[in-house]
C-alpha cells in the first residue's frame, strides 16, 4: 500500500528528491545528518555556547548585555550567512510545494525575488552590526565581579570559559567539575576551544572543497567537452599534478606560504581537485555524444550554458559524492597539518593543535587532552564518510529504475 | 509425443524469487519430459520463466533470492532436488551439461581457452589419481584440443593458448559447446544458444549442436525465443507463456495445427513474405503485454489479449489446466479442440 | 612518462618560487634588510644562488642540477640534501614496504571472507566498522597507542621512540633484529590500519560483483566446488581493480610517514620533511617533494605492468 502511494508520487519528483527518498531509507545516514547539523549549529552558535562573557549581568541595579556587545564581526558574518541560507531553502522549499498543489501552475518566488530577499536580509544586518560592533575590546573578567560582589544577578553561557582567557594556575588540569574536559597547556577549557574549533575545521573543509570541486568541474568539463588534443595535452597536466603525493604537496606549499586559516584551505582545495576533473571528463566524454548535447550546440546555445546548464547537472553525481568524502579528508588533513604545527596558528583554536599538545614537553601523557580533540576529529570525518557512502548508495543505478 | 525411453521427468516443478519488491513466481507447475536422443524446445517471450526451469534443473536457481518451491526433477531415476550438493556436483557438467546464451561474458577472461576446458575435464576424471598431476594436466589439455578440431575450430593447438576476447562470438560459442560436451554428458541444455550471435553464425552453431547430438546420442533442451529454430531443430515443443506451459506437443504436429491461442499468434506473428501470401503483408502483432507478476490476471493469465477469452467468463475466472486432449498433445485452453 | 617527470619539477619548482619572499632574505633575516649596506651584500647573495636571473633559465638551471642528483645543501644540517636522502631514504622504505605487505597479506583474505559471508545484518555492521577504522585519524590513533602502551600510564609494551635502543649496537644479529622489529611494531601498525580498511572493503566490493558475473555460472555449471568458484575464478578475476588501488595506497602511505615519523621520532624521510618545513629548509624541502614525486611515479608504473600482466585483455604497450 505504502509502496503503491511512493510509486505515485514518484512522478513529478526531481533527481533531488528522489535520492533524498533513497538516501533517507536508512538510519545510519540520518543519523549522520542529524549529527553534521548538530556540528553546524555548534560552530554557527558558538560565541553563545562557550564565552566568559554573560549573557546578562547585573551590576549595582543596572542590566548590561556583555556577551552581544562584544561579538565579533566574524562571529556576526556567519549568523548572517547561516539566516540567509536559512531562508533561501526555507523560499525554495515553499516554492516546490506550492507548485506541487496548485497544479502545475509556475508561480513560484522566482530566482530574482530570491536573490531580493537574501540581499535585503544581508542589508539589514550589517546595518544593525555597525550599531553593535564593540569600539574597544571589553578585557572585563566578569566572572571576578561576580565573585568579589560587586554584581549581582549574572546569566552565563553553558561553557563559562573565554576560548583565550589563559589562567597559567589552572594548566593541564584533568577533566573536573569545573572543566568538563579539562584543560590545557596554558590553561583554557578544552570544551571551550573545541566548540571554537569547530569553526576552524568546518570552514577549512568546506572551502577547501569549494575551491577543489569548482576547479576540477571546470577543467573536467573542458577537457571532456572538447577532447582530440586539448584533450590530450590536458590529462598529460592532470597526471603530473596527481603524480605528486598531496600530502608532501601540501607540506611543500606550507612550507613557502604564510600560515592562515585561508592559504590552508587554498593550498588544500588547488591540490586536491585532480579527483573532480577526471569523473567531470569521463561523465563529459560520455555525454557529449547524445542527442540533448546536439540539440543544443544546433540551437547556438552560449558554451557556457550547454556546459553547466545541460551537461553538469547529469554529470554532477560523482562530484557531489567526491565532495562529501573531499570534506572529510580536507578536515582530517587540516587536522593533520596544525598537529604538526604547520596549521593555523594560536590561539585560533584546532582541534589537530590541541592534539599535539597530549603529550607534554616532560614526556607526561595528557589523556584528556588526546582523547577529546581526537574524538572530535574522528566522530566528524566519521560522518561526513558515512554520509558519503550513504550517498553513493542512494545515486545508485536503481535510481535510474524509478525514471 | 513418442514414447522413447524418458531421460529427464520434470513434474509440478516451482520456482519463486522472494526480493524486497515481494515474491515473484517465475516458474509455476510445470512438468515436461525430455526422451532419449530428441531435441525438446521450451519456448517463450522474455521473462516467461524457461531460463529459471533450465537452471533449476541444475540448482543453479540464484540464491538466496531465489528458491525451487516445489516439484521433482527426475533424471535417471534419481529426484534431483533431493541431492546432497556433493552429488549434484557430479552431475554439473559430467551427465549434465549448460551452455549459456552470452558466451564473451560466460568464458572467464583471464584463463586460457584450453585451461577452461581442461578444467572440466580434469574435475569429472574419475581416473587414478595416483597419477602425477601434471601427466594428468596434459592429457587434459589434449583431450582439450581435440574437443576444439570436433566444434570445428579452426587450428586448435593455437587456439587452445587463446584467451576469450580474443575469439569471435561464434569461435566463444564453439568453446561453450567444446566445455560442455567434454565429458558426453547425456542431455545438453542450451539456454538461447544462439540470441547474441548473427543468423548465420548461429545456424552453424545449430548446425553443430544437431551434429554432436547424432554423434553421442545426447539429448537437447533448447531455450528459445526463436520459432524458426524451434521448426528447424525440435522435435518436441512446449510453449510458455508467463511462467506456465500452455500448449505442448510434436514440433511438427504444433506447427501444422496449433491449438493455443497464443501459440496461433504467436505464429501468425512470423513474418512472411508476399510472394507466398499475397494476402497478408502488413505485420500481424497480439495486442497487449506479457502481466508482469505479481498482479497476474486472474482465471487464465492469456484471457486480456485473447480474442475468445477477453469475452468468455469462465476464461476470466478459472485458470484452465495442461490436460491431454489428443494422444501426445497438451493444451491449457477452455476452447481446444478435445 | 618523461612528461609527467617534468611536470613535476615545473609544479615544485612553481611553488618555491611564487610563494612570497626568498632564500636570501630569510636567510638574512628582515633587520638586516633595511640597512643600506646590506642591499649590495643581498644584491651579491642573490647572483651567487642565480636568482637574478629570469624563471626560466632559474628553472632549467635548478632542473640540470636534480638530474644530477644535487640538490643543493641543507641549511639546517650543512650537508649535502642528497646524502641526508640517502641515509633516510631506506628507513622510510621499509617501513612503507613492510606496510604493504601486511596489508595486502591480511586485506586480502578478509576481504574474500566478508564477500562470501555475506549476510545482511553482518554485512551491515562490518560496512561501517571498516569505514569507522578508515576514519580513524592517524596522529590520534599513535598518540593513543604512545599513551597507552609505552608508558606508565597503561602497559610498558613497547619503546615509545626511535628504531633501536640504546644499547642495540652491541647486541648480536639476530638480538638486533629482534629489537628492530619490537620498535617497528607500533610504527607499522599505525601504518597499516588505514590501508587495511579501504583495501578490504574494495576487495569485498570487487569479489561481489565479481560473483555476480556471468562466468561464475558457467564454472558452478561445470562442476567445480564452491571453493574453487571463489578462490580460483572470482579471486582472479576480482584482484585486478585492487592492483589499481596499489598506486594510490602508496602515495597515502608517504604521507602518512610524515606523521608516524615525526610522533615516533624515526628518522626517516617523513621527519627530514617534517624537519625541513619547520625550519624552512628550502632546499630540502624541494628535495623531498620531487623525490615523492618520483617515487609516486615509479609506483604508478609498477602497479600498471603488474596491470598488464594480472589481465591479459590489456597488452603492455597500451599500459606503459
Amino acid at each position: 500500500m505504502r509502496k503503491q502511494a511512493e510509486e505515485k508520487t514518484n512522478w513529478g519528483a526531481s533527481y533531488g528528491e528522489l535520492i533524498w527518498r533513497q538516501f533517507s531509507k536508512s538510519w545510519l545516514n540520518i543519523g549522520c545528518l542529524i549529527f553534521v547539523v548538530f556540528l553546524f549549529l555548534v560552530a554557527i552558535f558558538a560565541p553563545f555556547l562557550a564565552n566568559d562573557k554573560p549573557f546578562v549581568i547585573r551590576i549595582e541595579g543596572k542590566l548590561y548585555f556583555p556577551l552581544f556587545k562584544n561579538l565579533q564581526p566574524v562571529d556576526y558574518g556567519i549568523l548572517l550567512a547561516a539566516i540567509g541560507g536559512l531562508s533561501q531553502l526555507l523560499l525554495i522549499r515553499n516554492e516546490r510545494r506550492n507548485r506541487l498543489t496548485k497544479d502545475g501552475s509556475v508561480n513560484g518566488y522566482g530566482c530574482a525575488t530570491r536573490l531580493g530577499i537574501s540581499c535585503a536580509i544581508i542589508f539589514a544586518g550589517t546595518a544593525l552590526v555597525f550599531v553593535l560592533i564593540p569600539r574597544r575590546l571589553d578585557a572585563t573578567d566578569y566572572k571576578i565581579m561576580v565573585a568579589s560582589g560587586k554584581a549581582t544577578t549574572a546569566i552565563f553561557a553553558p561553557v563559562p570559559y573565554g576560548k583565550t582567557r589563559t589562567n597559567l594556575v589552572a594548566r593541564q588540569q584533568p577533566p573536573s567539575g569545573q572543566h568538563w574536559l579539562g584543560t590545557d597547556d596554558v590553561g583554557c577549557d578544552v570544551l571551550c576551544r573545541l566548540i571554537h574549533g569547530s569553526r576552524v575545521s568546518l570552514s577549512v573543509g568546506f572551502v577547501a572543497v569549494g575551491i577543489s570541486s569548482i576547479i576540477g568541474i571546470v577543467i573536467g568539463a573542458i577537457l571532456g567537452y572538447f577532447g582530440g588534443k586539448v584533450d590530450f595535452i590536458g590529462m598529460r597536466v592532470v597526471e603530473a599534478v596527481m603524480a605528486i603525493p598531496v600530502f608532501f604537496l601540501i607540506i611543500t606549499a606550507v612550507a613557502f606560504f604564510p600560515r592562515s586559516l585561508l592559504n590552508m584551505a587554498i593550498i588544500i582545495g588547488i591540490t586536491s581537485w585532480t579527483g573532480n576533473a577526471r569523473f567531470i571528463r569521463a561523465e563529459f566524454l560520455k555525454l557529449r555524444r547524445q542527442d540533448f548535447v546536439q540539440a543544443a550546440v544546433s540551437l547556438g546555445l552560449p558554451l557556457r550554458s550547454i556546459l553547466f546548464r545541460h551537461m553538469l547537472p547529469n554529470a554532477i553525481a560523482p562530484v557531489l559524492v567526491n565532495a562529501t568524502f573531499g570534506i572529510s579528508g580536507a578536515i582530517f588533513i587540516e587536522a593533520a597539518l596544525s598537529f604538526l604545527g604547520f596549521g593555523v596558528a594560536p590561539p585560533t583554536p584546532s582541534w589537530g593543535q590541541m592534539l599535539s599538545l597530549g603529550v607534554s614537553t616532560t614526556g607526561r601523557f595528557l589523556w584528556w587532552l588526546t582523547l577529546f580533540p581526537g574524538l572530535a576529529i574522528f566522530l566528524t570525518v566519521l560522518a561526513y564518510n558515512l554520509l558519503g557512502d550513504g550517498l553513493r548508495d542512494a545515486l545508485d543505478p536503481r535510481l535510474s529504475k524509478a525514471i | 509425443m513418442n514414447r522413447d525411453e524418458i531421460l529427464l521427468s520434470v513434474q509440478d516443478l516451482s520456482a519463486s524469487f522472494f526480493t524486497e519488491d515481494g515474491v515473484i513466481r517465475a516458474v509455476q507447475n510445470v512438468s515436461f519430459s525430455v526422451s532419449k536422443g530428441r531435441t525438446f524446445a521450451l519456448v517463450g517471450e522474455s521473462g516467461c520463466g524457461k531460463s529459471t526451469i533450465a537452471l533449476s534443473i541444475l540448482r543453479l536457481v540464484q540464491q538466496p533470492q531465489g528458491k525451487i518451491v516445489s516439484g521433482e526433477i527426475v533424471f535417471e531415476g534419481q529426484n534431483l532436488l533431493r541431492l546432497r550438493e556433493k552429488q549434484m556436483r557430479q552431475i554439473r557438467g559430467n551427465k549434465i551439461a549448460m551452455i549459456f546464451a552470452e558466451p564473451m561474458t560466460s568464458l572467464n577472461p583471464v584463463y586460457t581457452v584450453g585451461d577452461q576446458i581442461a578444467e572440466a575435464i580434469k574435475i569429472h576424471q574419475k581416473k587414478n589419481t595416483n597419477q602425477a598431476s601434471r601427466k594428468a594436466g596434459a592429457q587434459a589439455w589434449e583431450d582439450a584440443v581435440e574437443l576444439l578440431r570436433t566444434v570445428g575450430i579452426a587450428n586448435p593447438e593455437q587456439r587452445a593458448h587463446e584467451y576469450p576476447h580474443q575469439l569471435s562470438g561464434g569461435m566463444q560459442q564453439r568453446v561453450m559447446i567444446a566445455m560442455a560436451i567434454s565429458c558426453e554428458p547425456k542431455l545438453l541444455i542450451a539456454d538461447e544458444p544462439t540470441t547474441a550471435l548473427d543468423v548465420t553464425t548461429g545456424a552453424a552453431i545449430l548446425d553443430l549442436l544437431d551434429e554432436l547430438q547424432k554423434q553421442n546420442g545426447m539429448s537437447i533442451l533448447l531455450i528459445t525465443h526463436d520459432l524458426a529454430v524451434v521448426a528447424e531443430r525440435a522435435d518436441d515443443v512446449a510453449v510458455m507463456y508467463a511462467s506456465q506451459i500452455v500448449e505442448m506437443a510434436d514440433s511438427q504436429q504444433l506447427f501444422a495445427a496449433p491449438f493455443h491461442p497464443y501459440t496461433r499468434g504467436l505464429l501468425r506473428c512470423l513474418p512472411r513474405s508476399s510472394i507466398s501470401n499475397p494476402r497478408s503483408r502488413r505485420l500481424q502483432t497480439i495486442p497487449g503485454a506479457v502481466p508482469q507478476p505479481p498482479p497476474f490476471p486472474s482465471g487464465c493469465k492469456f484471457h486480456p489479449r485473447c480474442r475468445i477469452g477477453c469475452n468468455d467468463n469462465r476464461c476470466q475466472t478459472v485458470e484452465p489446466e495442461l490436460r491431454q486432449v489428443q494422444p501426445g498433445r497438451y493444451v491449457a485452453c477452455w476452447h481446444a479442440p478435445a | 612518462m618523461i612528461p609527467t617527470l617534468l611536470g613535476i619539477t615545473i609544479v615544485v619548482f612553481a611553488i618555491s618560487r611564487i610563494a612570497p619572499g626568498d632564500p636570501v632574505s630569510s636567510a638574512m633575516g628582515r633587520g638586516e634588510q633595511s640597512d643600506v649596506g646590506q642591499t649590495d651584500i643581498r644584491a651579491a647573495r642573490m647572483r651567487l644562488y642565480g636568482l637574478d636571473k629570469p624563471i626560466h633559465i632559474q628553472y632549467a638551471n635548478w632542473l640540470w642540477r636534480v638530474v644530477r642528483l644535487d640538490f643543493g645543501d641543507s641549511i639546517k644540517h650543512h650537508r649535502k640534501v642528497w646524502e641526508l636522502i640517502k641515509e633516510r631514504l631506506p628507513i622510510t622504505l621499509t617501513l612503507n614496504l613492510m606496510a604493504f605487505a601486511i596489508i595486502y597479506a591480511v586485506s586480502l583474505p578478509m576481504g574474500v571472507l566478508a564477500a562470501v559471508k555475506h549476510g545482511r545484518l553482518f554485512d551491515r555492521l562490518s560496512s561501517v566498522f571498516f569505514l569507522a577504522l578508515w576514519s580513524l585519524p592517524i596522529m590520534w590513533v599513535g598518540q593513543m597507542l604512545i599513551g597507552y602502551f609505552t608508558g606508565v600510564a597503561f602497559k610498558n609494551w613497547f619503546p615509545p621512540a626511535g628504531l633501536s635502543s640504546n644499547y642495540a649496537d652491541q647486541l648480536p644479529f639476530f638480538l638486533w633484529l629482534a629489537d628492530r622489529l619490537w620498535h617497528l611494531v607500533l610504527p607499522v601498525l599505525c601504518l597499516t590500519y588505514t590501508g587495511f580498511a579501504y583495501l578490504t572493503r574494495q576487495t569485498k566490493a570487487a569479489m561481489l560483483s565479481n560473483l555476480q558475473a556471468d562466468y561464475v555460472r558457467t564454472a558452478r555449471a561445470k562442476g567445480l566446488s564452491e571453493a574453487t568458484v571463489i578462490c580460483k575464478h572470482v579471486f582472479r578475476n576480482s584482484i585486478i581493480p585492487l592492483i589499481t588501488i596499489m598506486a594510490t595506497l602508496l602515495p597515502a602511505m608517504l604521507g602518512g610517514s610524515v606523521i608516524i615519523e615525526k610522533i615516533f621520532s624515526i628518522p626517516g624521510m617523513g621527519l627530514l620533511a617534517f624537519e625541513a618545513v619547520s625550519s624552512r629548509d628550502y632546499n630540502v624541502v624541494m628535495a623531498i617533494a620531487t623525490m615523492a614525486g618520483v617515487l609516486n611515479l615509479v609506483g604508478l608504473l609498477l602497479a600498471d605492468i603488474a596491470y598488464a600482466i594480472a589481465d591479459p585483455r590489456i597488452s603492455f604497450e597500451s599500459a606503459a
